[in-house]
């Protein structure tokens, strides 16, 4: 019964700041074995410059949820170039998980993160982009047509362009109509970008 | 009628998917992620799952490891990915994938690999 009362009356440990830890200590905190610890040292790294390599490298390895939510929330709220540059690299994670994560944390940064997004989407690895297409579509800033239209009359993978005409049948305006009749002429023999492609052609016209 | 639930965070595929399938005679219900998956799974039994492996909330891997988990009549699903690896071919029937298709998928390559994981192919 005292222990349930002294539940009621205290915060949780983990949830108590540690005072005055250094970055090195809270680094090696990120290391620790109870997750606990792990958490709330991502938690307090917020107050530091330069820890963003060291988030994101506990991160790849992760396999907490709770923690990566944690550190994903710290990068996010420190969104310097490092942590940007870090989440994009984990989306070569072979962790589908932590690649969605990372694609929603992307979409939450602040500022202008199109150097990011303008390097993923020339990406040599088609998952990539198609990722960066995911990003695209989480951030929904205000010139994300013009990025699909880029996309759908650039990139040489089916698949990337397909996501792209996914977002333009939610986001296309007539901008998009010339460059969506182009992209069936290039792919005239494959039936999905004709199915997608008509349904986006459709929606903007409002058929 | 055979139900079939589709699983995939982009709503174009699912419109192709149910198209190709409902033209086929099957009965077709859509979720956009695992999460909502899992509810619709525990809700009424489907005779096939067709899953997407990247989807916010809760992905492809993730879906089928909580359904093999759960105590439910354990239905045939396949996996419908971008990535064509080998490595992620293997994770995917790791986490209880049946099958696995490549996107884009043609008419006749779904239709086939669902006739399969029926038992249907011989009709």
């Amino acid at each position: 019964m005292a222990f349930v009362k002294r539940k009621a009356m205290e915060p949780a440990p983990a949830d108590v700041p540690k005072q005055e830890r250094s970055c090195a200590e809270l680094t090696a905190c990120l290391e620790d074995s109870d997750p606990q610890t792990r958490r709330q040292a991502a938690r307090e790294m917020l107050h530091f410059p330069d820890v963003s390599g060291a988030l994101v490298s506990r991160l790849r390895r992760e396999q907490d949820a709770a923690v990566r939510e944690v550190i994903l929330t710290t990068l996010v709220r420190l969104a310097d170039p490092s942590a940007a540059a870090g989440m994009a690299e984990c989306l070569r994670s072979e962790d589908a998980a932590l690649r969605n994560e990372v694609i929603e944390a992307i979409g939450l940064l602040s500022g202008d993160v199109s150097a990011t997004l303008r390097t993923l989407l020339a990406d040599s690895d088609p998952d990539v982009r198609i990722f960066a297409v995911n990003i695209l579509d989480s951030r929904r800033q205000p010139d994300v047509e013009s990025w699909l239209i880029e996309v759908i009359e650039k990139d040489v993978h089916l698949n990337v362009c397909a996501t792209a005409v996914d977002l333009l049948c939610e986001v296309g305006t007539e901008a998009a109509l010339e460059p969506l009749l182009r992209l069936k002429v290039r792919f005239v023999s494959e039936v999905f970008i004709q199915f997608a492609a008509n349904r986006a052609i459709k929606r903007i016209r409002g058929v | 009628m055979k139900r079939i639930l589709l699983v995939d965070d982009a709503a174009t595929v699912r419109m192709y998917h149910r198209d190709i399938l409902e033209c086929a005679g099957y009965a077709v219900e859509e979720a956009w992620n695992g999460i909502e998956a899992l509810e619709k799974a525990l809700q009424s039994p489907f005779d096939l799952f067709l899953v997407d492996v990247n989807m916010p909330k809760l992905d492809g891997y993730g879906f089928l490891r909580e359904l093999r988990r759960l105590e439910i009549p354990q239905m045939p699903a396949i996996i419908v990915s971008t990535e064509a690896e080998a490595d992620d071919q293997l994770q995917a029937y790791r986490s209880g994938a049946n099958g696995y298709l490549v996107k884009p998928v043609s008419p006749s390559q779904l239709l086939t690999h669902v006739r399969l994981m029926l038992g249907e192919h011989s009709q």
